[in-house]
């Protein structure tokens, strides 16, 4: 029996979801959600959708990422959840 | 009962990734965190959509190829994956950042006023 | 306060799954989403605007109107973004 190619890639945004709202610092947060960005667009490309796909990595994976940072960097980083 | 379940699965982990966004939004202390999960909410969301347009069995990207392009046969519509809520999606995501700003812009002015991202000393120092 | 909300969010996630059992088989190109409009773009998308690329067409031709008010939405959060994080001048 073969593994379906989207079933990996499924349980990787799952595991990047959990991870992402469990972890307690902020800055690593925003990073596992910019790499669960890139798995997200990784899946739409997988299934035909190839604009959504690029949209997704340039404006979601990047410039959110780019503003979470920045939003991090007025504010702290430290979390008590 | 198995072609059940391998026909309706991905809807599955679509509706555990939206739920995965909803509990970081209703239940975590942090704002950036709550932030975190309506960004993993509308992702899923748009998922979903996404999802709906596209079609088993062979079909392609929505690109026309060349030989349908210049008229030589009648399209076959199976072919082609769907290409309407690719659009819409398209609209949703830059949507979907615009409201990622202005809920970091509201953080960034709490935490100015405040002095903290907890959402619980935030409620008591407004008492 | 955690664990009402986790049992606030398996409900909702069981009515959702719930909710599935309705809905056509992943995939199926007979289902109902695939079957009422976009034929049509599929089909006329070169005779009429002679663009290969239907999401293109659709995105900037069919429904422009639709790609402008997005452009009104950018522009309202960018306005609102410049309003919130300005730093205002200490009265005296």
């Amino acid at each position: 029996m073969t593994i379906p190619f989207d079933l990996i890639i499924q349980i990787f945004v799952i595991i990047c979801a959990i991870a992402a709202i469990t972890v307690r610092d902020l800055l690593s947060a925003v990073m596992i959600l910019g790499a669960y960005s890139f798995f997200m667009c990784l899946m739409w490309a997988q299934m035909g959708a190839v604009d959504v796909a690029f949209t997704e990595a340039s404006v979601s994976a990047g410039i959110g990422t780019i503003l979470f940072i920045a939003a991090l960097m007025k504010t702290t980083r430290r979390t008590k959840d | 009962m198995l072609e059940f379940i391998i026909g309706k699965y991905n809807f599955w982990i679509y509706i555990i990734l939206m739920m995965i966004g909803f509990y970081a939004m209703i239940s975590k202390n942090n704002l950036i965190k709550k932030i975190i999960g309506m960004n993993i909410f509308q992702t899923a969301i748009i998922l979903f959509y996404v999802s709906i347009a596209y079609k088993k069995g062979g079909a392609t990207l929505p690109i026309l190829t060349d030989a349908d392009a210049h008229g030589e046969h009648i399209i076959t519509i199976a072919q082609y994956i769907n290409p309407l809520p690719h659009v819409l999606m398209l609209t949703a995501i830059v949507v979907m950042v615009a409201t990622l700003g202005v809920a970091l812009a509201i953080a960034i002015m709490l935490y100015r006023k405040y002095h903290t991202l907890e959402e619980d000393e935030i409620i008591k120092a407004l008492k | 306060m955690k664990f009402l909300s986790l049992i606030v969010t398996i409900i909702t996630g069981a009515f959702l799954i719930y909710g599935t059992f309705d809905m056509p088989e992943w995939g199926d190109p007979n289902s109902p989403a695939s079957r009422h409009v976009s034929p049509r773009y599929i089909e006329k998308t070169e005779i009429e605007t002679a663009t290969p690329n239907m999401v293109t067409s659709v995105l900037a031709d069919y429904r422009g109107y639709d790609t402008l008010g997005e452009t009104t939405v950018i522009f309202t959060a960018g306005a609102s973004c410049i309003l919130l994080l300005r730093r205002r001048k200490k009265k005296g």
